[in-house]
C-alpha cells in the first residue's frame, strides 16, 4: 500500500470527522443516551434522575467541540508545512487546557457518581501528554528561528 | 548590542553592492540583508570567510563586540 504523509494527516482529519459527528450525535440525543445509561447501570439506580448526567455531559462536550476543532486547525497547519509555527503551539495550548477542564469536570462529577474518577485522571494524564508536546514545540520553533537566521 | 556586523563600513570601503557581495559569497541577498541589519542569530565560518575573501579584510574589521547593558 502506498501509504504517504498527504494519507495519515487525510486519516487524521477523517478520525476528527468521525469524533465530531459521535459528539454531535450525543449532544442530540443526550437525554436518550442518560435514560438508557441510567437503566443499564444499577450504580445510578439511587438517583431519581439524569439532570446532573446531562450537565456533566454537556460541560465535557463544550471543552470537546474547542479540542475538535483546534485538532483540526492543526492538522491544517501539518498539511499546509506550517508545523513549527506559533499557532501550533497555541492550538495544543488549548487542547492541553480542553483535556483539564474536562478533568476538573469528571472529577466533581465523582460526587454523585463515583467512576467518573477513571475519565477525569485520563483526561488529566492526556492534559499532561498534550501540555508536554506544546513545550517540545515550543523549543523546536525556538530553534527553527535560530536556524533560519544563521547565515 | 552584543556583537554587530558592520558589513555595510567594509562595502563602502570596498565600493561593492549588496546584491554583487552576495552572489560572490553565495548567499541569497535575503540573508545579506539579515546579517547588514543585525538581526542574524549566528554565522557560519564558511561565510565569514567568503566575506573576509571578497572584502579583503579580517573578521575583526566585519564584527565588533559592544557592552550590552540590558543582560546587566
Amino acid at each position: 500500500m502506498d501509504w504517504n504523509k498527504d494519507k495519515s494527516i487525510l486519516l487524521s482529519q477523517v478520525c476528527v470527522v468521525i469524533f465530531a459527528t459521535l459528539l454531535a450525535a450525543a449532544d442530540i440525543g443526550a437525554y436518550w443516551l442518560v435514560t438508557w445509561f441510567m437503566e443499564v447501570s444499577r450504580t445510578l439506580s439511587g438517583l431519581k434522575d439524569g439532570y446532573l448526567l446531562i450537565a456533566s455531559l454537556y460541560s465535557c462536550s463544550i471543552f470537546a467541540w474547542i479540542l475538535l476543532v483546534n485538532l483540526w486547525r492543526l492538522l491544517g497547519n501539518i498539511r499546509r508545512d506550517k508545523v513549527f509555527d506559533p499557532t501550533s503551539v497555541k492550538y495544543l495550548r488549548i487542547t492541553s487546557w480542553c483535556c483539564a477542564g474536562a478533568c476538573f469536570i469528571c472529577f466533581l462529577s465523582t460526587i454523585y457518581y463515583i467512576p467518573f474518577i477513571l475519565i477525569s485522571v485520563a483526561a488529566g494524564f492526556m492534559a499532561l501528554i498534550v501540555r508536554i508536546v506544546k513545550n517540545v514545540f515550543e523549543q523546536a520553533i525556538s530553534m527553527k528561528v535560530e536556524l533560519d537566521l544563521t547565515v | 548590542m552584543g556583537i554587530i556586523v558592520n558589513i555595510d563600513v567594509m562595502m563602502a570601503k570596498r565600493k561593492i553592492s549588496a546584491g554583487e557581495l552576495a552572489e560572490r559569497i553565495g548567499i541569497t541577498p535575503a540573508n545579506l540583508s539579515i546579517l547588514k541589519n543585525n538581526k542574524a542569530k549566528a554565522i557560519r565560518f564558511s561565510t565569514l570567510s567568503a566575506l573576509c575573501r571578497e572584502l579583503k579584510c579580517q573578521p575583526g574589521d566585519i564584527l565588533e563586540y559592544r557592552e550590552d547593558n540590558d543582560s546587566e
